[in-house]
């Protein structure tokens, strides 16, 4: 087979930095290769040497075995390379065919007029080929995400792309839409294009990729067929040590409720029902989790629960006090932290430094604002604290928070909430989008925590992540609870029953970690009901 | 439009959801209350002909309301069509005022000077053309602010007018020059009430063209495509290849070729620049802004709106002269109130997404 792309030798140094350090990468034609690695890896930074946004400090790009020097990616697309970007490059008012033919749009009369027959008919024609199911008419803007990706892959298509490169394709996407990008990347294939993707997730690469390259410290650790490697393996030569993916859990030592939630039900900001009569308790040294695929109200109940949002019925406890009409701020100071599942939107003001980011939550303290005067020194030493203990890079206090990497960005989220000594960690998806090195340090994080009697909500559409860290685990389908079950004695498949809305009984509704196997028996012969 | 075979059917609608006639918009709520109103006056006016209703729509009904309409909504349209360009790209151009007062005040001196009314024409858009080039310059080279440099286009061209003036003819207020003559079409200006549309000024017929090519533009060739992107999301353009930066220049360039038609053809129907307070431009290019959000950034709307203003304007004119009992300044700001309920009646205009925002290419 004919290799489509080879990176020789390329290294790419920034001031201070070493990004890629002599990489070498060769892709065969027709095939899917995966660029493996944690956050910070230097797969972007790779991919963008290649597609000419970045020209390498030293090393050679050979295209169709011929070595290509691309300025600017105007270049790497006449060569037949083609990036499709995290962030889509979409213009949202326009159809489908407008941004698939924007800047090459066929024209008549002279150039006086776009040939909208004729871009329709290629955009058509080409989403037919490819097997691509894209409505060329519709608008951007009234489009799922992962229709938006195909449009961005027509686009590189159009454009005579032979070579797609994808970075990180699937952290938008829904579980079904990631199949079916797998479906498209297939077919790709299939007719001959090659494909690079960039990836964190280990499962992905497995699934999607025939050839897997790992990069650590922005070198190339090493090259391995997916069919001949394992995921210990992979993790392994992405951190460079080996990762226990299953976490151990001491027994739970549990106190009295610190949190209870009773029939609690809260709209959605469309004013639709998103938490249907849903009631739980959380004890110290407990690690309730809450599984379910995203969007089934576990945002809303969150947000419910720590005070962003106000429930249209129900009653919330923490401490043993009625805290339902308490403000988000009494909730702090009364030991509620918060990890919130967008941690750009939500867990940190990008453009603040960690110092001021420090701040954030307990600027009413008397610890760093003292009579309504921020003292910053005291701000600053707490910040590093945080740092330190919590193994945030660069150990920088003066840092922009934009400027880190989304795992250390995390682990100073997690820093703060922790160190305000809360007596609940309300944790909403802590490691998403989170390098493998991290998430393993969140997760000890966490169990101590628990250890130290802390109670902890942990809610995450991570399987494994709830299923390995949870002492009981409700399992949300629709706003409400579909069970509560003992997660060490369920499998993933139980698991993924209920996540589906798979009611195992209705006796057993109520039922809690005592009733859990026979429940879920239930569960796996419903399934086959019509 | 016609050779399009599958898309025939899904195109007319995308183009209506673009302008003034999307189903439930209240752009469309506004334009049938008006249809509506209108309507109800006339009935009452012809039952009742000694009432305030029959004065009003005398008013309305009248050839010469038509024709003051048109007059007036010259200058403020064409800067609306400049707007457009402008915002579309991403440049929000502020400073049309500024651009109508230039050219209005060069048309007239480049008249006076050579004696030939389509020189001072001529004129009066490259000064505009010029200004909206620094205006250009400073925005998209220099990243300055858009509209703290759209508010010193206007200072500039507030100060710089009148200042020429005094220097030149001694006084805020330039000699009289010959003004551009109303060509009348033959048969078709005969015809009542919009006979007035054809025995116009020459202006109002290159408005028309105006407004025609503009909409074209925008929704039929490249160019318009490429505004429109850059101004929603510049780095989509960028990544296919087009240069955002000359999208720019050119569609702000545009902006001030647009309004120096207008501010042109505002001092050349009078003969005169007038350089008192406001000067003669008098907030027409504000008004333009309002008119092409109300028509929401589509060149057809943006030409309804501004006759709209422009209407109430020549009626509320048209009354003070008839003299209906109410005093003359209640009348004289009947037309603003109208504006300022229509425009919270629609409500939101949806803004080109990276509208006032500096773009940078290669930006990571």
């Amino acid at each position: 087979m004919a290799t489509a792309v080879h990176l020789d030798g390329i290294t790419k140094r920034f001031p201070g930095v070493v990004a890629n350090d002599d990489v070498d990468l060769a892709v065969e034609r027709g095939t899917v290769h995966a660029l493996l690695g944690e956050n910070g890896a230097g797969k972007t930074t790779l991919m963008n040497v290649l597609y000419g946004l970045y020209e390498p400090t030293s090393g050679r790009v050979l295209v169709d075995e011929e070595v290509r020097s691309f300025d600017s990616p105007r270049d790497a697309i006449d060569a037949g390379v083609g990036m499709i970007h995290q962030h889509f490059m979409l213009v949202d008012p326009m159809t489908v065919t407008e941004n698939i033919t924007l800047g090459n749009e066929p024209r008549k009369w002279g150039g006086l007029a776009v040939d909208r027959a004729a871009a329709r008919e290629a955009v058509v024609e080409l989403s037919d080929r490819y097997g691509f199911d894209v409505d060329p008419d519709a608008r951007v803007e009234d489009i799922s995400v992962g229709e938006q990706q195909r449009v961005e892959i027509l686009k590189a298509l159009y454009r005579g792309a032979d070579v797609l490169i994808l970075d990180e394709p699937t952290a938008v996407l829904t579980p079904q839409e990631v199949e079916e990008l797998f479906g498209v990347l297939e077919e790709l294939t299939a007719q001959g294009k090659t494909i690079i993707f960039i990836t964190h997730k280990l499962g992905e690469a497995m699934r999607a990729a025939d050839d897997i390259t790992v990069l650590r410290d922005g070198r190339n650790v090493g090259s391995v067929k997916a069919d001949e490697t394992t995921r210990e393996d992979l993790a392994e030569l992405m951190v460079g040590r080996e990762v226990l993916l299953d976490v151990d859990r001491p027994p739970a030592e549990t106190g009295d409720v610190v949190a209870s939630v009773s029939n609690v039900v809260v709209d959605d900001d469309r004013g639709v029902r998103a938490v249907d009569d849903v009631s739980f308790d959380v004890r110290a040294g407990e690690v309730f989790g809450i599984a379910g695929v995203d969007g089934n109200g576990q945002s809303e109940l969150v947000e419910a629960l720590t005070g962003l949002r106000r429930p249209q019925h129900g009653r919330i406890e923490f401490l043993g006090d009625d805290v339902t009409a308490d403000s988000r701020r009494q909730r702090i100071e009364e030991g509620m932290a918060y990890i919130p599942e967008d941690r750009q939107e939500r867990g940190l003001v990008m453009d603040f430094d960690l110092t001021e980011n420090a701040l954030l939550g307990s600027q009413h303290s008397k610890e760093f604002g003292p009579n309504g005067r921020i003292d910053w020194p005291a701000t600053r030493t707490h910040a590093e604290a945080i740092i330190d203990e919590y193994d945030v890079r660069p150990p920088d206090a003066d840092a922009i928070s934009e400027s880190l990497s989304g795992g250390n960005q995390q682990k100073f989220i997690v820093g703060r909430e922790f160190e305000r000594d809360p007596e609940l960690v309300v944790a909403s998806h802590p490691t998403r989008g989170v390098d493998v090195g991290s998430i393993e340090f969140i997760h000890e994080r966490l169990l101590e925590l628990r250890q130290q009697g802390v109670a902890v909500l942990l809610v995450s559409s991570k399987l494994e992540e709830v299923q390995g860290l949870s002492d009981r685990l409700g399992v949300i389908y629709e706003g409400e609870f579909i069970d509560v079950v003992d997660p060490d004695e369920t499998t993933e498949e139980e698991l993924g029953l209920l996540m589906a809305g798979e009611h195992p009984d209705e006796d057993d509704a109520d039922a809690s970690t005592d009733a859990t196997e026979s429940g879920s028996a239930e569960a796996a012969t419903g399934g086959d009901r019509p | 439009m016609s050779d399009a075979t599958g898309s025939a059917p899904e195109e007319p609608r995308r183009d209506e959801s673009d302008g003034l006639l999307d189903t439930h918009s209240p752009r469309k709520i506004v334009a049938w209350a008006t249809v509506g109103g209108l309507a109800v006056l006339l009935a009452a006016g012809a039952l009742f002909p000694d009432s305030l209703a029959g004065t009003l729509s005398d008013v309305i009904t009248s050839r010469n309301t038509l024709a003051s309409a048109l007059r007036l909504s010259v200058p403020i349209a064409f800067a609306a069509l400049g707007g457009i360009f402008a915002e579309k790209s991403g440049v929000i151009n502020i400073g049309l005022e500024g651009l109508l007062i230039i050219s209005a005040f060069t048309a007239v001196y480049v008249t006076d000077v050579t004696g030939g009314v389509w020189l001072g024409f001529g004129g009066g858009i490259i000064a505009s053309t010029l200004l909206a080039a620094l205006f250009a310059v400073v925005t998209i080279r220099f990243r300055a602010d858009q509209i703290i440099a759209g508010l010193a286009v206007w200072l500039i061209a507030l100060g710089l007018a009148p200042f020429a003036s005094q220097v030149i003819y001694g006084g805020p207020n330039t000699s009289t020059v010959p003004t551009i003559g109303a060509i009348s079409v033959p048969v078709l200006s005969e015809i009542p009430f919009f006979g007035a549309l054809f025995s116009a000024s020459p202006s109002v017929y290159l408005l028309f063209l105006a407004v025609a090519l503009s909409w074209y533009v925008f929704e039929r060739t490249s160019f318009g495509r490429w505004i429109r992107a850059s101004g929603e999301n510049p780095k989509a353009l960028d990544t296919a290849g087009v240069n955002v930066a000359h999208v720019r220049y050119a569609a702000v360039l545009l902006s001030g070729v647009l309004s120096g038609m207008g501010g042109a053809a505002l001092s050349l129907d009078l003969g005169q620049f007038t350089g008192n307070g406001p000067t003669m431009v008098n907030g027409k290019g504000f008004i333009a802004i309002v008119a092409y959000l109300f028509g929401n950034y589509n060149p057809i709307g943006a030409f309804l709106s501004t006759m709209l203003f422009a209407g109430l304007d020549a009626i509320q004119t048209a009354l003070q002269l008839q003299g209906i009992g109410v005093p003359r300044q209640l009348i004289r700001i009947t037309p603003f109130v109208i504006v300022i309920v229509i425009l919270a009646l629609v409500g939101r205009t949806r803004t080109p997404e990276a509208a006032g925002e500096y773009y940078e290419s290669g930006e990571e």
